[in-house]
């Protein structure tokens, strides 16, 4: 009885020491200890789905730093015009063909005073909205890699932002172009006739214990509002206000005021979610080079722009 | 000159309903976004930079002449974050990619949205189907 089970043991045995070294030999070799990590370089963030029913920590107190994407599904990238405001007549649908001379009828249109509409006239986007131009015909400064400016990097393609508090700066860093902003919070005041920046001049404090609140004047009136032509003047002040909600998230709200060009204050981004990414998320670079712009418009905008509406 | 650019015979034209959303940095006022049609030849180009990362390919029809065209993709972090890289296409690849066609016939096509939520056009490169 003892004797069999021994033997049984012995086959056992053999079987799995047999079956484990196959295993071994079939299995796709691995380096010893090898788990795959994720590359640390260029990260990439997660799709707005990867972010529902997570959990968060509450949020610090008067702490805004951190890394903050714009999950692209949240409408970060903003083709059609500064996201509570898209010059379209209906959400992603009527309207992105372009070639209207102006924005009547779309959902929610600007309140522009009369020079602003002529200053609107003037702009030709290529993004498609209802004034949409192939963009061989566009004359949107940023097509021949002039600075995006402020605060159009947010009104057009907010990706990655990288927020660092130091005692009396909060400095901003965007992906989109490689911009960085200097806000101070020594409590400086504004300056009263400033040399236009395309980035502007910038003060921030906190509100309350979880709302930073910026203040931007001193705009260069070269560069555009958003990717569908929307103007400003040098007379612009912008409000970014950064609400953090918990640990992981906050919101966004950008209001443009410029009564030169438009008659009421209006929300570009309203409550817009910003996602905090891991302390090691390496923020890929997205540069505008004027000879690759060159290059592109020379081999593919100049090609596909219809015959005879080529510049002149 | 002109007739030399409009889409060979090889080139098979489908008509498709696209109702994705198109997000591109230049629109789409230059593109026909109701057809797609498939670019099947030799890579001969692959230019990843701003604004637009674009790829070259030779297509050759029956009678053997060849047509240089370009399939305009979007920015490389956008396609990064789709699964592209510097390194999807080299020169000698033999590709097939769905696009939609320029208005103009000239030869170029557009890959439109790099929404990682969008669906994927097919693109076969060396006959396999790219699955980043």
């Amino acid at each position: 009885m003892f004797k069999r089970g021994l033997f049984s043991a012995i086959a056992v045995f053999t079987g799995l020491t047999l079956s484990l070294s196959l295993n071994a030999q079939t299995a796709p070799p691995k380096a010893a200890g090898a788990e795959t990590k994720p590359d640390p370089w260029n990260s990439i963030p997660p799709i707005k789905p990867a972010y529902a029913g997570r959990k968060s920590a509450p949020a610090p107190i008067r702490d805004i730093s951190g890394i903050w994407d714009a999950a692209e599904a949240d409408g970060g990238r903003q083709p059609s015009g500064a996201l509570e405001h898209p010059a379209l007549i209906k959400p992603r649908g009527q309207g992105v063909e372009g070639g209207r001379p102006d924005e009547t009828g779309i959902m929610r249109p600007l309140p522009f005073t009369p020079a602003g509409l002529e200053a609107l006239k003037a702009n030709k986007p290529s993004g498609p909205s209802v004034r949409q131009v192939p963009s061989a015909l566009a004359n949107d400064p940023v097509d021949q890699c002039d600075p995006i400016g402020f605060p159009r990097m947010e009104l057009f393609e907010i990706r990655t932002i990288e927020l660092v508090q130091t005692a009396n700066q909060v400095v901003y860093l965007n992906q989109f172009y490689g911009n960085w902003r200097v806000i101070w919070t020594d409590g400086r005041e504004l300056p009263k006739d400033p040399e236009p920046r395309w980035n502007g001049y910038s003060v921030g404090k906190w509100v309350d214990d979880y709302t930073f609140v910026i203040e931007t004047v001193g705009l260069n009136p070269r560069s555009w509002l958003d990717h569908a032509g929307r103007p400003h003047s040098e007379d612009l002040r912008v409000e970014e206000r950064f609400h953090r909600i918990d640990h992981d998230n906050m919101e966004l709200t950008v209001t443009i005021i410029d009564p030169k060009m438009y008659t009421e204050p209006w929300q570009g981004l309203s409550k817009f979610p910003l996602h905090l990414q891991p302390p090691g998320f390496d923020i890929s670079e997205l540069i505008c080079s004027p000879v690759d712009m060159a290059e592109y418009n020379r081999q593919v905008g100049s090609v596909v722009a219809t015959p005879g509406d080529q510049k002149k | 000159m002109k007739n030399q650019l409009r889409i060979p015979p090889l080139l098979w034209i489908a008509v498709l309903a696209i109702s994705a959303p198109l997000f591109a940095h230049h629109g789409n006022a230059a593109y026909d976004t109701e057809k797609s049609l498939n670019v099947k030849g030799t890579v001969t180009g692959y230019v990843w930079a701003n604004p637009h990362v674009f790829v070259k390919v030779d297509v050759k029809d029956e009678s053997g002449s060849v047509a240089h065209w370009i399939v305009e993709a979007q920015n490389p972090v956008s396609m990064m974050q789709i699964g592209w890289s510097k390194d999807t296409f080299k020169p000698g690849d033999e590709v097939e990619i769905d696009a939609m066609p320029a208005k103009n016939g000239n030869p170029v096509a557009f890959l439109g949205s790099s929404s990682p939520t969008a669906t994927r056009r097919r693109i076969v490169i060396n006959g396999k189907q790219f699955q980043p």
